[in-house]
C-alpha cells in the first residue's frame, strides 16, 4: 500500500496535524488490558506485530516529509537539540549504514541506495525521493557530506535517535537527535549514564528495576533488535515537547475544555527500539512519536472504551508522573459516552478495519 | 554543612578525600571560605601517607597553617589551568582531589578534565554552604550561588524550580520554569540550601 | 537483516605454525557477512567425534568486513574437542554454523592512548584493534609475549607500520610489566588478553602502579575449567546428569540435550546464569556480584562447578 504524504500538515501554531483513516488504524495503540500496569515489556522487533506500524525496522507513515520539516525547524531554532560526543564517529557511521540499508530495502519506492563497495573508502549514492535529495559519499569520510554522518540520516528519518556507548558496565548517552520528547533536555543529559539520566524517574520503591533493565540493555545483540512501547498525553500535536520550550506549550497545559478536548487532547505514544550497531557496539536507540486525539482514537471502539478504562483507573502516583492530574476529569467525561460496558478483548489489535464516523 | 540526601540518582554523594598510596602525585585544591580546622585537621591525617608527593593549593585570601606540607595561593580556580599545564605529562598515577561548595569543586573538576584527567583521577567532596549553581533549561544559562527552592533565572528573568537532577558536564543543578502552565502562579521561595 | 545463526563455509585453512591454525570463512549462499567491530567473537559449533562442542572465537579480519571472517586457533593438547575439531577435521569447502558475532571485548572509544598486552594466541582481538582505523588515529601500542619463533607468525593480520613489540623468555627479551605501566599518559586504558597467569599479573602491576580500575580491561581466553566431577540435577526436566572431570556444567547439560542460553562461555557475560536450587556453587565467573556469589542462588554453568557432590538446577 503506497503511503499518500501530507507535507503541509504542522505540529506548531495552527497545528493542522491530522491522521488519516488508513493512520489511525495502524496506530500502536498501547493497552492491551482495561487497567494499565508498567511494566518493561520488552519483546522482539522482528518485522511482526498488532498493526503495521511494527512491521518494518525504521516505520515510515504519511507525517514523513511534515515530520521532517517540523525537525528542521526545532534545530534552526535550538542546534542544541543534536549533539554528538566526539568520540561516537564510529557509532554515527554504524546509524547511517542502519537507516540507509533499511529504509531502502523497506520503501524502495522512495528511497535508493548504491553501493561502489560496502565498507569504508567505498562510494555510496543516497536517493530520497520523497525529501527530493540526493547524496553521493565516502562511507567512513565526513568530509564528503554536508554535515556529520548522524545529523545527515537522522534529519530524513522520523522519530528521536539516541546512542548510547557501552563502557564501565554500564550506558552513557553520548549522541542524540531529539526533538520530539516527551519532555527531557538533551542538552542536559548528554553524557550522562544509564542511572544518571534515570535520576528524576520516581521509581526508588522498585530497587533492582533500573539494575535488572541496564543487565537486559547490556546483552542486547547484533541482528536481535528489541522494542517496547512507553505513552503519555500531549495538548496539540506538538512534537516539540521539549523542556527548553516548556514556556511556550506549557500554557496550552491549562487550555482544555470540554468542547476542545476531544479535537485537542492526543494521546502520545513512543515506539522505542533497540539496536545493536556493529562496528562500535554501541547501541542505538530509536524513539518514534506518534499523536492521536481523542476524537479519532474514539474511532476504534475497543480502543474508545478501553481508553476510557485505562485512564479511569490509573494510580494516583502515574497520573501525577505523566502530567495528566489538570485534565483528565474533563478526559474522562469526553470518553465516558463512548464506553458501554461491552467485556474487550484483550491485546491492542483494533478488531476493526472500518472507523466509526466521527463525533 | 550536611548536604541534604535525595531520591534523584544523578545528584552526587559524596565521600571523605583519601590518598591513594598507589598513585603518584597528588594535588589538593581547597576553597578558602568553605574548610575549617576540623577539616584541615582531618585532611591533615588522610594524607599524610602521601604529603611527600603532595601539593596544596588554597583558593582565597590568606593561607592557614596546616599539617598539609606545601600549600600555595591561588586567586581562582581558573588559576589551575596554568598549575596543570606546567604539571605536564600528565600521568594515570596523578591524582586531583578537591574540597568546598558543590559549584567550585565542579569547576575544578572542569579544569581537570579539560587538562586531560579522567574522572577515576579526581575526588571532589563537600564542605561549606549547600549553595547551588543552577542551569536554566529555557536559556541554557547559569544562576550562581542559589539557596532557595525557587530562583528568578540570572540570564531570562524566568522563575525556576530548583531541581535536584544533576549534569557532571555542567556541573550544576537543573532549573525549570515553574510557572508555564499557569503564569504568575509561583509558590513560595524559601531558603533550602544555606 | 535479522538474525541469530549464520550458516558459514570455509574458504581457506592453513596451519601457520606447528600450533595454530588460520581458517577463512564465508556466507554459505554468498550473502554479506554482518559487520563487525575490534575485539568482536563469533560462536561456532564445532563437529566433535561424539558430540558437538560450541567454541567462541575473536576475529582477526579487519573489522567491518562483510565478505570474510577470520580466526586463528590454537591447537591445545589436552583438547575438549574443539580445537581438534578445527585442527583435524574442517576442511575447505566444509559447512559450519555460528552464532551472529559477539562483542565483549571492545576498545573504550574515549580513550587518550591505548595499551595492548597479549599472551600468545591472546594476541587475537589486539589484531581487529589494529585494523580499526579509529583505534590506530588515537594512539595504540601491542606488546605481545610469545615463543621467539612465532613472532612472524601474525605478521599477514599486522598493517605494516603498527606500533607492535614481541618478547620471549630470554635473557634481555622479558617485557619489563613493571616498566611499561609505570608512566603512561593520563587518559590511556589498558588491555590485556592471555592466560590467567599473564592476566593476573598485569592487573596486579597495574594496580600497584596506580592504573584506577576502569581504565585496566581483561578478556579471559579460557583455560583450565576441569575439576571435580558431581551430579547435576535439573529439577524443571526431571533430569539429571554426572558432570565428567573435564567437561563443564554447561557441556553436560547440552550433552543431555537440555537447550540452555548462553553467549560467551567464559563466565563474563550473564547470558547462562541459572537459578540453584541446592547445593553449594564453585564460583569461576566474573559476572556475579560477591553479594550474588555469596547469597549462592545463582550459578554461571559456563564456568562454575560444585564444591560438593551435587547441584540442584531451576532447569
Amino acid at each position: 500500500m503506497s503511503i499518500v504524504f501530507k507535507p503541509d500538515e504542522t505540529f506548531r501554531g495552527d497545528y493542522s496535524y491530522r491522521n488519516s483513516e488508513a493512520a489511525i488504524l495502524r496506530f500502536p495503540f498501547p493497552f492491551p488490558e482495561d487497567r494499565y500496569m508498567y511494566s518493561v515489556n520488552m519483546e522482539p522487533h522482528d518485522g511482526k506485530g498488532p498493526s503495521e506500524a511494527y512491521c518494518h525496522g525504521f516505520d515510515m507513515d504519511e507525517h514523513y516529509i511534515a515530520e521532517c520539516r517540523d525537525r528542521a525547524i526545532t534545530l534552526e531554532r535550538d542546534p542544541g537539540r543534536c549533539q554528538v560526543l566526539p568520540h561516537m564517529m564510529s557509532a554515527q557511521w554504524d546509524t547511517l549504514e542502519l537507516l540507509m540499508d533499511r529504509l531502502s530495502i523497506d520503501y524502495p519506492e522512495h528511497f535508493s541506495l548504491n553501493k561502489s563497495g560496502p565498507d569504508f573508502g567505498a562510494t555510496w549514492t543516497w536517493i530520497n525521493r520523497p525529501l527530493g535529495l540526493e547524496q553521493s559519499f565516502v562511507f567512513g569520510d565526513v568530509a564528503t557530506l554536508p554535515c556529520e554522518p548522524f545529523e545527515y540520516i537522522t534529519r530524513q528519518a522520523q522519530g528521536d535517535f539516541a546512542i548510547c556507548d557501552q563502557r564501565e558496565g554500564t550506558l552513557f548517552l553520548d549522541a542524540g537527535m531529539v526533538t520530539s520528547q516527551a519532555d527531557w533536555s538533551l542538552d542536559f543529559n548528554v553524557g550522562m549514564n544509564f542511572m544518571e539520566w534515570h535520576g528524576p524517574v520516581p521509581l526508588a520503591h522498585q530497587a533492582g528495576v533500573f539494575e535488572r533493565a541496564l543487565k537486559y540493555l547490556m546483552m542486547i545483540r547484533l541482528g536481535q533488535p528489541v522494542r517496547r512501547l512507553n505513552w503519555t498525553m500531549t495538548v496539540n500535536p506538538r512534537l516539540d515537547t521539549a523542556p527548553e520550550t516548556l514556556p511556550e506549550w506549557g500554557p496550552d497545559r491549562a487550555s482544555l475544555m470540554p468542547e476542545n478536548i476531544g479535537r485537542k487532547l492526543h494521546l502520545r505514544v513512543e515506539l522505542q527500539t533497540l539496536w545493536r550497531l556493529p562496528r562500535s557496539n554501541a547501541l542505538l536507540f530509536p524513539l518514534r512519536c506518534y499523536l492521536a486525539s481523542l476524537d479519532e482514537l474514539v474511532r476504534v471502539p475497543k480502543w474508545g472504551k478501553r481508553l476510557s478504562r485505562v485512564l479511569g483507573t490509573l494510580p494516583p502516583q502515574l497520573v501525577e508522573y505523566k502530567g495528566l492530574t489538570r485534565f483528565l476529569p474533563t478526559a474522562l467525561d469526553y470518553l465516558a459516552p463512548f464506553d458501554d460496558g461491552e467485556t474487550l478483548s484483550a491485546g491492542t489489535a483494533a478488531g476493526t478495519e472500518r472507523l466509526a464516523e466521527p463525533a | 554543612m550536611k548536604l541534604k540526601p535525595s531520591e534523584v540518582t544523578s545528584r552526587p554523594v559524596y565521600e571523605p578525600l583519601r590518598a591513594d598510596p598507589n598513585a603518584a602525585r597528588h594535588w589538593l585544591v581547597l576553597e578558602a571560605g568553605s574548610m575549617d580546622a576540623d577539616l584541615l585537621a582531618a585532611l591533615g591525617t588522610a594524607f599524610a601517607p602521601v604529603v611527600q608527593r603532595l601539593q596544596v593549593y588554597w583558593i582565597g585570601p590568606e593561607a592557614p597553617t596546616t599539617a598539609l606540607g606545601s600549600l600555595a595561593v591561588l586567586p581562582g580556580v581558573a588559576a589551575l589551568s596554568q598549575v596543570l599545564e606546567q604539571a605536564r605529562p600528565l600521568a594515570i598515577n596523578d591524582r586531583l582531589c578537591a574540597q568546598g561548595t558543590e559549584s567550585f569543586v565542579w569547576s575544578v573538576a572542569a579544569q581537570a578534565a579539560q587538562a586531560g584527567l579522567t574522572q577515576s583521577q579526581v575526588q571532589l567532596a563537600h564542605a561549606g554552604s549547600q549553595r547551588r549553581r543552577v542551569w536554566c533549561t529555557h536559556c541554557h544559562g547559569f544562576t550562581e550561588g542559589v539557596t532557595t527552592n525557587v530562583v528568578d533565572c540570572a540570564g531570562c528573568g524566568r522563575y525556576l524550580l530548583v531541581r535536584d537532577h544533576f549534569s557532571r558536564r555542567h556541573g550544576a543543578f537543573m532549573g525549570v520554569m515553574v510557572d508555564a502552565e499557569q503564569p504568575g502562579v509561583r509558590p513560595a521561595m524559601q531558603e533550602v540550601f544555606p | 537483516m535479522n538474525g541469530s545463526s549464520l550458516q558459514l563455509r570455509v574458504v581457506a585453512a592453513a596451519a601457520i605454525s606447528p600450533s595454530l591454525r588460520h581458517l577463512q570463512l564465508a556466507s554459505a549462499d554468498g550473502a554479506s557477512l554482518p559487520p563487525t567491530g575490534a575485539g568482536a567473537h563469533v560462536l561456532f559449533n564445532l563437529p566433535g567425534a561424539g558430540r558437538a562442542h560450541r567454541n567462541a572465537y575473536s576475529l582477526v579480519n579487519a573489522p567491518g568486513s562483510r565478505s570474510r571472517y577470520d580466526i586463528i586457533v590454537r591447537r591445545v593438547a589436552a583438547s575438549r574437542g574443539g580445537s581438534a575439531a578445527v585442527h583435524e577435521r574442517l576442511q575447505v569447502g566444509d559447512a559450519l554454523e555460528a552464532q551472529w558475532p559477539a562483542n565483549l571485548f571492545a576498545p573504550i572509544r574515549g580513550a587518550r592512548r591505548h595499551l595492548m598486552i597479549a599472551g600468545g594466541i591472546g594476541i587475537t582481538p589486539f589484531l581487529s584493534y589494529l585494523q580499526d582505523a579509529s583505534v590506530r588515529q588515537t594512539g595504540c601500542e601491542l606488546h605481545v609475549c610469545c615463543r621467539e619463533t612465532e613472532q612472524g607468525v601474525f605478521a599477514p593480520w599486522l598493517p605494516a607500520d603498527a606500533p607492535v613489540s614481541f618478547h620471549w623468555d630470554n635473557e634481555g627479551h622479558r617485557l619489563d610489566i613493571a616498566a611499561l605501566l609505570g608512566h603512561q599518559p593520563a587518559g590511556t586504558h589498558l588491555y590485556v588478553c592471555g592466560p590467567s597467569e599473564l592476566n593476573a599479573s598485569v592487573l596486579n602491576a597495574a594496580a600497584a602502579a596506580g592504573w584506577p580500575d576502569d581504565q585496566v580491561h581483561t578478556e579471559h581466553f579460557g583455560s583450565g575449567s576441569g575439576g571435580e566431577a558431581f551430579e547435576a540435577v535439573l529439577q524443571k526436566s526431571g533430569l539429571s546428569v554426572q558432570v565428567a572431570a573435564d567437561e563443564s556444567l554447561l557441556e553436560a547439560i547440552e550433552r543431555i540435550g537440555v537447550a540452555t542460553p548462553c553467549l560467551c562461555r567464559g563466565g563474563a557475560c550473564g547470558v547462562c546464569v541459572t537459578t540453584l536450587l541446592e547445593g553449594e556453587a564453585e564460583h569461576r565467573d566474573h559476572f556475579l556480584s560477591q553479594t550474588d556469589q555469596a547469597a549462592g542462588r545463582l550459578i554461571m554453568p559456563c564456568v562454575s562447578r560444585s564444591r560438593g557432590p551435587r547441584l540442584v538446577l531451576d532447569l
